[in-house]
């Protein structure tokens, strides 16, 4: 950034310097100041207006909705929508599947999240040797990624359906499930589609983080005698730390946000047991119209979605202002 | 520090402009009272309508036409835009609604209409604004049934009937010594008894459709006298007998007495229609014209026709005294103009010239929903066996409750059978569980009810 943030070698410092820069105690901090107040902070403008309109206004306009009986009563002059002050979020904890809903999204969401983990894992691994046919293998490995999540529900619906593909091979080898778009299946069934449209997610950011391991240390590795699990365990995985801790919360993210997978696979009203908080969320504001119910929803998932972000933020260092003490 | 400062100045400057965007164009929106002859020389109307997927090109060119032949009369054209869902429409006009701006002319599913209605954003129809669409009486008088709350608040005008009805297998029936579908719930549950055996089931029914199972339900509890929702004492009628039976002969046709395909806890309408279409199944309840085109095109082609839905409800031989013989709910398309329209005329003239009686049989034959000018409908029944009974269907069709809350009581009574489908995979919905369902379902109906205004 500025000049201020470094340590600039001492000749820099007095030719650099205004006189108030001699004084030889006060020096720096001057310097400091008066850069601060140099910087084109201006030029910020575009930008933090850009963001303001996308971001901080829509989220003031949430809250506010939030903070009002808003519905199709009274929709067409939004403003006098009576103000209901936290009525909204009272209603949405204790008499709506708001808290159930939280419950079955996030633990759906670490347990996508968390499978999916070693499948990348192992997905990268096996393809970060060169063999024959190793790009066509990278390139299939991505499919249920590309695919729409439109796609993924219809395909994942047909196949599950009573009577479908799953019931009938299962069926041959003497096994009947029962259903799988609705009941208590019906959660796994979410997590088992979700698993199989989001690893390649894993798989391509291991295998960017696999990049990252210097040659010198696979050589080292292997003139030391090295087992591959060794390797593995001692070598190699220490570099993926950073690339599967970041994976899997933005993994959790994903999931938690879902919303056209369940809503294609299960429609609605959604069976009880997938009510993730995104279809309940839809639904109070699409099917009930209450607007501001389902803003209050919204503002509530913002803060658990709020928690595993911070945790993000201080993973990757974004916001301590690391960098610029460095 | 400073620059925060004025960040956060721009932030509130910028969030306070919207906000008065906001409340100003809600204000927007005058009439243009005007008398005789419309004329509106280089105005263009715009009509927010659903994407026909059935015939994507006839409709393309049936927009040209609609304004070819518009300008010709007012020499205004129309510029039609299309949606693909009911989500769509309903976030257009929620936009609309909050801008004060958009389409004049919206095409609404009739029972979308209440819930429109309650937005408030519609205008409501003179006896004058009548007569600019052609008079109330050129109409079928059971489509106007749900034009709004009462006959003085009416917004939507009937643009276009799809009424229910059942469609069956002429040779199944023959096969089995039946001439026609009974009249009766009991009796057509007999009949479709008869007609099961090996992989062919008396009846077709989508259980996991989002739309079907309330409308069953709310049939056999209207033909019981229950109208679910009773508007003017603002009660909710769900946690009753009359409904209680509706939904276990729903599901008693699966569990009891076995007339459906076990697979049809996981079918969409869609499903139940292409079961019927292969022969697999006798009977297809709940089907609207717009199903002849694809049972013109499957092997049950020519060996099918339709008839009324039984009116008589579950557990009955003739219609209870306080009972409605509800066939069909009022099904099909209103069309409403918005209050911020600045074209109000030239939109009703639209309508007028829409729902006349030529351009009513032109858009029958072309799209096979049925007419709601009353000299149209008349002129299609005439030789066209196939159609008469559903048009007799849309005049002994009923209207859902006029409230904003039915939108929600609907749901809830379509998530009676989705919290159900486990127990009809396991053979039995037990009337615990069902009176356990019911009372939630009133719950939701009835806190609706309490806000509707």
């Amino acid at each position: 950034m500025s000049n201020s943030t470094m340590t600039p070698p001492a000749g820099v410092v007095t030719t650099g310097a205004s006189p108030a820069g001699s004084a030889p105690a006060g020096g720096r901090p001057g310097r400091r100041r008066r850069g601060e107040r140099n910087r084109p902070l201006w030029m910020l403008l575009p930008g933090g207006i850009l963001m303001l309109l996308i971001i901080v206004v829509p989220l003031v306009v949430a809250v506010l909705m939030s903070t009002l009986d808003l519905d199709q009563y009274t929709l067409q002059s939004w403003l006098q929508a009576p103000f209901i002050g936290l009525g909204n979020y009272v209603e949405a904890i204790t008499a709506s599947p708001l808290l159930r809903s939280i419950g079955i999204s996030v633990s759906f969401a670490v347990i996508a999240a968390v499978v999916t983990m070693p499948i990348g894992l192992a997905a990268a691994l096996a393809t970060q040797n060169r063999f024959r046919g190793r790009a066509l293998v990278r390139s299939l490995f991505l499919i249920p990624y590309v695919l729409p999540a439109f796609v993924v529900g219809t395909l994942w619906r047909t196949m599950l359906q009573p009577g479908g593909v799953v019931d009938s091979m299962l069926g041959a080898v003497g096994i009947h499930s029962g259903l799988w778009l609705n009941g208590p299946l019906s959660y796994w069934s979410l997590i088992i589609v979700q698993i199989w449209t989001s690893w390649p997610f894993f798989y391509l950011l291991v295998l960017a983080g696999l990049q990252s391991v210097d040659h010198e240390v696979h050589e080292a590795a292997a003139i030391d005698g090295a087992t591959w699990w060794i390797k593995l365990r001692y070598v190699v995985l220490p570099y993926l730390r950073g690339p599967i801790l970041l994976a899997l919360i933005i993994a959790f993210l994903h999931n938690i946000n879902a919303f056209t997978l369940p809503f294609v696979l299960f429609g609605v009203p959604a069976p009880q047991d997938v009510e993730v908080l995104p279809v309940v969320t839809y639904m109070t504001s699409f099917q009930s119209f209450r607007f501001g119910l389902s803003a209050a929803m919204a503002i509530c998932s913002l803060i658990l979605i709020a928690i595993p972000l911070f945790v993000y933020l201080r993973a990757v260092k974004l916001d301590s202002g690391e960098e610029e003490q460095r | 520090m400073r620059s925060r400062f004025a960040l956060a100045a721009v932030a509130g400057i910028a969030a306070a402009g919207l906000v008065l965007t906001g409340c100003s164009g809600t204000s927007g929106g005058t009439s243009t009272a005007s008398s005789g002859k419309i004329d509106g020389t280089g105005k263009t109307l715009d009509v927010m309508i659903a994407a026909n997927s059935l015939y994507p090109t006839q409709q393309q060119q049936w927009f040209k036409d609609v304004s070819a032949q518009f300008q010709k009369e007012t020499g205004a054209t129309v510029k039609f835009e299309t949606f693909a869902s009911a989500n769509d429409e309903l976030t257009k006009i929620q936009t609309s609604v909050l801008s004060g701006q958009g389409p004049d002319i919206y095409d609404l599913g009739t029972t979308f209409t209440p819930t429109a209605y309650s937005t408030g954003a519609f205008v409501k129809l003179s006896d004058a604004d009548w007569a600019k669409v052609g008079g109330r009486d050129r109409f079928v008088p059971a489509t106007l049934g749900i034009s709004g709350p009462d006959k003085s608040n009416e917004v939507g005008i009937p643009f276009l009937s799809r009424p229910f009805v059942l469609a069956y297998n002429k040779d199944l029936l023959k096969a089995a010594g039946i001439d026609k579908p009974a009249d009766t719930w009991d009796g057509l549950a007999e009949q479709a008894k008869k007609l099961t055996s090996g992989d062919v089931h008396g009846m077709a029914v989508a259980y996991a459709d989002s739309f079907d199972p309330w409308k069953f339900v709310w049939a056999m509890a209207m033909q019981q006298g229950n109208t679910i929702l009773d508007v003017k004492s603002k009660k909710a009628t769900i946690d009753d007998a009359a409904v209680k039976k509706a939904y276990e002969t729903y599901f008693g046709w699966l569990t009891d007495d076995k007339v459906v395909d076990p697979a049809a806890i996981g079918w969409k309408n869609a499903q139940a229609v292409a079961a019927f279409a292969s022969g697999k199944a006798a009977f297809l309840p709940m089907v609207s014209s717009s199903s002849q085109v694809s049972l013109d095109k499957s092997p049950v082609a020519g060996k099918y026709a339709y008839a009324v839905m039984p009116t008589v409800p579950p557990g009955a031989t003739k219609l209870p005294s306080d009972g409605k013989a509800a066939a069909t709910i009022i099904s099909g398309d209103n069309m409403v103009v918005a209050k911020y329209s600045k074209n109000q005329d030239l939109a009703f003239a639209l309508v007028k010239m829409l729902t006349s009686t030529d351009n009513q049989v032109k858009y029958t034959k072309t799209f096979g929903d049925l007419p709601t000018n009353a000299d149209a409908a008349k002129q299609i029944e005439q030789g066209n066996d196939l159609i008469a009974p559903i048009l007799e269907a849309g005049t002994k069709a009923y209207g859902t409750p006029f409230t904003g809350a039915w939108g929600d009581t609907q749901l809830a009574l379509v998530n009676v059978v989705v919290q159900s489908i486990p127990g009809l995979s396991a053979g039995k919905v037990s009337s615990s569980d069902l009176e356990a369902k019911l009372k939630a379902a009133q719950e939701t109906a009835q806190n609706s009810l309490n806000k509707a205004k």
